[in-house]
């Protein structure tokens, strides 16, 4: 199953990168959101999946997933969040002032 | 007690929130953030004064031990990064308010400012892998705030690239945490350390290809070639505050991020990290940084390029991995974060007085303004390392340890990059403060001056940090004695 | 001497508050006796039969560099001219420069100068010594460029800082080697250690990196292009740098050093050969240029390659005569600046097509030009220095031995280079005497009317003028005195010579004058008739050509590669980057052997976790050939909430519950943001970029499989993870370790995580309020 996941988030991040590497700018966004989605699959696949419950303590149960990675990942989403929100805005306002959203037209030469 | 080692995070994120609550009344968020930061000076100074004296102070996060918990390690390498960063920060609050509009300072300048030194600090006092990760972002949150404040076409444009650039090479970083967890099941530096070292000889591949990606992860933001093609724009559009707090911490947030993982994790294939990647990187980060330096008339922009060879020497003495590279190493650290700020300083305060960036349009500044032009023609000299400045200590021991290891073609190169730095610096001099006095310099005379003051603070930190070496050295050689044995950091982490 | 060496320094330091306050004084009477009272306490250890004298005082323990200052017979010459002739330049300056100049910047720069020349020769510590050394370039950077609004000016400055700067590093090249080899800092301790050297593996660096440090400072060939630029200086800075001290900087080094090298042949043979070859192209050159000081800085060049050269033939012949003809020329070449400076002063020109016939306007200064020019020509009269010092070059160039092929052939050659150097030298002589004060004076050519210059200008000249005359008279007073003690100091050994004025007919050193003398009258009689020489020979040997191309190409190849790759393309920078992290990590990963495919301890697959996973991983690739926005942004929604399912598969329930929540918010804002953006178009058109494109991408997704998949079978070491579950309740105190993890354990990982939040919000309002702010205007 971790091979599975391991292609899968492989497929994201080429996917990723491949939309970050387009010109216009909704793409590129795209791309990163991609690119963190395969890192968060990323973590919870290093940290072995399926093994056991969820890391509730419960009555009865020995047996449960590991915790860290889960802890690492809900921190980097919300980081990512905030970061994808600011960018948005970001390159909404970059589009509004410079009247294009394509990157190749947003060389500049200072 | 231990507590000291997180009040230089704590503490300007206190004062960061503060000010955010007051934009409207600038006069009171000016003075309270002058206050502070001198205030943050002295007890970062006791802080380093203390770890001195009786060795490592680590505070394990929330009371849990470590590796469970996040541990934070005031060492000498670090403590003294942070020092510097506290010095270039209480002159920078003193530049602000001469070089930012009001409207800018009122959009949370002094917010995201706190916030910046907050999250470097975090960066060099934490010994968490992914904490190190959560301070990056911070830092760079900070930074973006920062860069959009003059909000124009230009700074909305390279912020795009900055922020797109950093965003990839931070989701680089957390799948590398990932990688790292996989195979040592772990994200504490020091139990990292511990780990990586029981790993058998012959398993160790991995380990290096993990070790060169989070090199990677961290030369994007060092600026080390051949990854540094977002620097040169995004630092030369800010305003001249933000370039020299750019300039001066964050790319060095990047290579002391290496110089931590690369003495404390990653030594155990230093025939090919070391010896092959990192000093033939350090090389062409020399170069081409110093190539870019004299590719262009921006006054601004050449400061900038010279980031780039700075980065290259620090690099070269991480390579070399001994005494004298790494004491060489630090020390050129220091100087440069001084130094490079002073210069943004300077410079800003030329384009104040010129009227203008271009260079080729610039000439005989220094018949109006003869202080800024002295001040220039020595932060040149400090830059370029002749003695008895800062830079030379460092190149000295750079150099020593070089050709001790009969690295000739290296030394070569940092030679020929230092005359070259000299010569993109002093076409500055020549051309724009010499010459037959040239129309349109400003008349405001009280404004220049007071953009020169804490460029002059700073440049006597560099002169003091050269001629009184001595106070200085003994403290350095302990740091690379230190890291070259890293027993008393794991020690002092995990037993602590 | 600690004192003697940093005194001008701490007046370099006050200078520019006591000339700001002092205008009716100028500024140079004031400052008269700093070196005066230098030179006087140089003096009083001339005669005696001194031992050396040494002071440290520490800097830098821990690198080893102390203020160790250390007195010779070598270092006392050469701290009696730089404080002597400092003192008789100073003088004349004062009526050479006007009030209204910026005094103040003239004599911090001067002085500065002074100390650090008087550093160079009195440090024992290299380092110290290097210090010094660069400081010397840096005065005269600033001094060349004192008149800094001259284009010509700033060009000499910073091409005589290039060249000697240049030299400077390669000299603390040189001298790092030097204490890697020997372990010390000290020059003497070095010079007893020479055989540790000399069998070094690093003794070819060592000796290129010196000799490129003194050559280029001492204006050896080719590196002497600077030096006439550094005429746009005033002229008492060119009598005082580039004549009579700092450009001598280099032969000390190199008389400093020799003793190490006293058993390397290879050492002596460079020096003979670039001293020739400076001697005579220079004294060539010279008798080319129109401008008086063009004129003696080619001179100075040929002079210093003379004595580089003797110094060179290591002898104790060449020895001695290199150390007698530092004070030689030092005397009679700082007069004849001095006086080109007068003609310059009072008749507003230098170009001596322009001058001529002014003895009759300026007696006084034409009597001392006789001497000077004289000397230097080295005619045989019993009171010019200039013709002693010629014949001990002579002579020395008698004596040389050696063996191998190349080296007798160079010992047959020097007599015959030396007489041909000397005849050019002897031409530029007569010529810069006969040129400007016989003749026809043209008084249309002038811009001023000639006339004398006030006696105060004149007195230093006549002092150094008066200087020649006696060390001809009494040669062998200054040779008890001084320079014996000099000469000793730089062989290791004693070496006592006596000066003789006559040696009689059948000397061959006297025959060898008199061909320079008859070749060289005949030479400048005709010397219109072979001028058209210089219209082809320099030509291509032009290294000023080199340099202005150098420096040209720095720039314009800087700047072609830099905005060949800075192009501010995003795309093209990612691509770079990603390109060097695939290559370098997946070499990497396959020569150290880090690739481990060796699956075990897998979960088992479920078909549901394949159809998720099938659906996301279609959708990924549907996000990069959508051609609507709104489609494009709703598929990367399916992708995210694909990734919710997964969590939730996967024992992570709080993690899918952020996911959805986030994964909602992102997709509602990234409708909002780009509903007014223009609509997707197909990705490029150019094959060649969807080609890379594709290329990196699947490259970075396999390199991250590949290491993803080898770090997952490469585990170590257990995760510290059980230590969560054991102690979430106990002493968390909560159920759930994940919440437990998030705000106990790493709860500063969440409170900075919160950090970022504000952060971006704060960033948002300042984007958008910003641009109301300026929508209001």
């Amino acid at each position: 199953m971790e091979i599975i996941m391991i292609v899968l988030a492989a497929i994201l991040f080429a996917t990723g990168v491949y939309n970050l590497l387009q010109k216009q700018l909704l793409r590129i966004i795209i791309g990163t959101a991609l690119i963190s989605h395969g890192a968060h699959l990323f973590i919870l696949t290093m940290g072995k999946l399926k093994r056991g419950a969820p890391p509730v303590e419960a009555h009865g149960v020995s047996d449960y997933a590991d915790p860290l990675p889960q802890a690492l990942i809900l921190t980097s989403i919300v980081i990512s969040f905030g970061v994808t929100s600011f960018l948005l805005v970001l390159a909404y306002r970059a589009y509004k002032l410079n009247n294009t959203d394509n990157m190749e037209k947003l060389r500049g030469s200072e | 007690m231990n507590n000291l080692a997180i009040l230089p995070i704590i503490l300007p994120l206190l004062a960061s929130v503060i000010v955010a609550f007051i934009p409207g009344k600038l006069n009171m968020v000016r003075k309270i953030s002058q206050t502070l930061s001198i205030l943050f000076l002295i007890i970062v100074g006791y802080i380093t004064w203390e770890v001195f004296s009786n060795g490592v102070i680590v505070l394990q996060g929330g009371g849990w031990k470590a590796p469970y918990g996040i541990s934070f390690v005031a060492d000498y390498l670090s403590i003294i990064l942070v020092l510097t960063t506290y010095v270039i920060a209480a002159a920078a609050v003193f530049y602000a308010p001469h070089s930012l509009s009001n409207q800018q300072e009122k959009f949370y300048f002094y917010t995201f400012f706190f916030l910046l030194i907050s999250g470097v600090s975090g960066a060099f006092l934490t010994g968490d892998l992914f904490n190190l990760f959560v301070f990056f972002e911070v830092l760079l949150m900070a930074s973006y705030g920062l860069i959009i404040l003059g909000n124009g076409k230009v700074q909305l444009r390279e912020s795009l690239k900055y922020v797109l650039i950093n965003l990839f090479s931070s989701m680089l970083f957390v799948t590398t945490v990932a990688f790292v967890y996989s195979i040592v099941g772990t994200v504490n530096m020091a139990h990292i350390a511990e780990r990586v070292e029981a790993v058998p000889a012959e398993q160790q591949g991995i380990i290096t290809a993990i070790g060169v990606l989070l090199f990677f992860v961290f030369a994007v933001k060092a600026a080390i070639f051949p990854l540094y093609y977002w620097l040169p724009n995004s630092y030369v559009v800010p305003n001249p505050v933000v370039s020299a707090l750019f300039g001066a911490l964050l790319t060095k947030v990047g290579i002391y991020s290496i110089f931590r993982i690369y003495t404390l994790i990653f030594v155990h294939d230093t025939s090919f990290t070391h010896d092959q990647l990192f000093i033939w990187l350090a090389m062409f980060t020399m170069l081409f940084g110093v190539i870019g330096a004299l590719s262009t008339n921006n006054v601004k922009l050449i400061i900038t390029y010279n980031i780039i060879p700075a980065i290259g020497f620090i690099l070269m003495g991480i390579g070399l991995y001994s005494e004298d590279g790494l004491t060489g190493s630090i020390y050129y650290l220091m100087h440069d974060m001084v130094v490079k700020a002073a210069l943004f300083f300077l410079v800003g305060a030329l384009v104040v007085a010129a009227g203008t960036k271009d260079l080729s349009k610039m000439s005989g500044v220094i018949q109006r303004f003869p202080l800024l032009g002295w001040l220039f023609f020595l932060g040149t000299l400090v830059l370029t390392g002749i003695p008895p400045f800062s830079g030379f200590i460092g190149k000295l021991l750079l150099l020593r340890g070089a050709l001790s290891e009969g690295y000739f073609l290296l030394t070569l190169v940092a030679l020929v990059s230092s005359l070259l730095i000299l010569l993109s610096m002093i076409r500055i001099f020549i051309r724009g403060f010499w010459g037959e006095k040239m129309e349109g310099m400003t008349s405001d005379n009280r404004k220049v001056h007071a953009l020169t003051i804490p460029a002059i603070f700073l440049l006597s930190v560099s002169i003091f940090l050269g001629v009184g070496a001595e106070l200085v050295l003994p403290y350095i050689e302990t740091i690379s004695g230190y890291l070259l044995d890293r027993t008393e950091y794991i020690s002092s982490v995990l037993k602590g | 001497m600690v004192f003697a060496v940093f005194a001008p320094l701490i007046f370099a330091i006050i200078i520019p508050f006591i000339s700001r306050f002092k205008r009716k004084i100028h500024t140079g009477w004031l400052i008269l006796p700093v070196p005066l009272l230098i030179f006087i306490y140089f003096l009083q250890f001339v005669g005696r039969d001194f031992s050396t004298i040494m002071q440290s005082t520490n800097w830098i323990p821990s690198l080893d560099i102390s203020l160790d200052f250390y007195l010779d017979g070598l270092s006392l010459l050469f701290a009696l001219l730089i404080s002597g002739i400092g003192t008789l330049v100073v003088l004349y300056s004062i009526y050479y420069l006007n009030k209204e100049e910026q005094l103040g910047h003239f004599y911090t720069y001067l002085y500065i100068f002074m100390s650090s020349m008087l550093g160079v020769v009195l440090s024992d510590n290299v380092f110290v010594l290097y210090t010094f050394w660069e400081f010397t370039s840096l005065s005269s950077f600033l001094l060349i460029g004192y008149w800094h609004y001259r284009e010509k000016s700033r060009y000499g400055a910073l091409k005589s800082m290039l060249i000697t700067v240049f030299g400077g590093f390669s000299l603390l090249g040189g001298i790092i080697l030097l204490t890697i080899v020997t372990g010390t800092t000290s020059i003497q301790e070095m010079v007893s250690k020479s055989d540790l050297i000399i069998n070094s593996e690093y003794f070819l660096f060592i000796l290129v990196f010196l000799l490129l440090g003194a050559f280029t400072k001492s204006a050896q060939f080719p590196f002497h292009i600077w030096l006439p630029d550094a005429m746009e200086a005033p002229t008492p800075v060119s009598a005082y740098l580039h004549s009579a001290t700092m450009v001598k900087a280099g032969i000390y080094l190199m008389a400093r050093f020799s003793p190490i090298f006293s058993e390397v042949p290879l050492f002596f043979v460079l020096l003979s050969i670039f001293g020739l070859v400076t001697l005579t192209w220079a004294s060539y050159m010279a008798v080319r240029q129109t401008d008086l000081k063009g004129i003696l800085a080619f001179s100075t060049i040929s002079q210093l390659g003379m004595i580089m050269a003797m110094l060179g033939f290591g002898t104790t012949y060449g020895v001695f005569a290199a150390v007698f003809h530092i004070l030689n020329h030092a005397t009679f070449k700082g007069s004849l600046f001095m006086i080109a400076g007068i003609v310059d002063h009072e008749t507003g020109s230098r170009d001596i097509r322009k001058l001529g016939g002014l003895m009759t306007f300026m007696p006084i200064s034409a009597t001392l030009a006789v001497f000077g020019t004289f000397s230097m020509a080295g005619v045989p009269l019993p009171f010019l220095n200039g013709f002693y010092s010629k014949e001990k070059f002579f002579e020395s160039s008698l004596h040389l031995e050696g063996s191998g092929t190349f080296v007798e052939g160079l010992i047959t050659a020097a007599p015959i280079i030396a007489v041909v150097g000397s005849i050019f030298t002897f031409v530029y002589s007569m010529y810069l005497f006969f040129g400007t004060f016989r003749g026809e004076y043209q008084e249309s050519e002038l811009p001023k009317k000639p006339h004398e210059a006030p006696i105060m200008m004149l007195v230093p000249p006549a002092i150094l003028v008066l200087g020649v005359i006696l060390i001809g008279l009494f040669p062998n007073f200054f040779n008890h005195v001084l320079i014996s003690h000099s000469a000793d100091a730089v062989y290791g050994d004693s070496v006592t010579k006596k000066i003789k004025f006559w040696h009689g007919w059948d000397s061959r050193a006297f025959q060898m004058s008199l061909v320079v003398i008859s070749l060289g009258v005949l030479l400048y009689l005709t010397k219109s008739k072979w001028d058209s020489i210089y219209s082809f020979l320099p030509g291509p040997l032009s290294f000023n050509r080199v340099y202005d191309w150098i420096v040209e190409k720095v720039e314009s190849v800087s700047n072609r590669i830099t905005t060949f790759y800075m192009t501010g393309s995003l795309r093209l920078y990612m691509v770079l980057i990603l390109t060097t992290i695939i290559i370098i990590t997946a070499s990497t990963l396959v020569f150290t052997g880090g690739m481990n495919f060796d699956v075990n301890d897998l979960a088992p697959i479920t078909t549901a976790e394949i159809i998720i996973a099938t659906i996301m991983a279609l959708g990924a690739i549907g996000t990069t050939i959508a051609k609507n926005r709104i489609a494009a942004i709703l598929i990367l929604g399916v992708v995210g909430y694909g990734l919710s399912i997964l969590f939730v598969m996967y024992s992570a329930p709080d993690l899918a519950l952020t996911q959805l929540i986030v994964e909602t918010v992102t997709v509602v804002l990234f409708l909002l943001c780009f509903y007014h953006l223009p609509n997707l178009e197909s990705g490029t058109k150019s094959f060649t970029k969807t080609g890379t494109n594709l290329l990196i991408s699947t490259g970075y997704g396999l390199l991250m499989m590949l290491i993803g998949i080898s770090a997952y079978n490469s585990r170590f070491a257990e995760t510290i993870s059980t230590y969560f579950m054991e102690n979430t309740y106990k002493l968390g105190g909560g159920h759930n370790a994940v919440n437990v993890i998030l705000v106990d354990f790493r709860g500063i990982d969440t409170l900075f995580e919160i950090a970022v939040l504000f952060g971006a919000a704060l960033g948002i309002y300042t984007m958008i309020k910003l641009r109301q702010d300026k929508g209001a205007k």
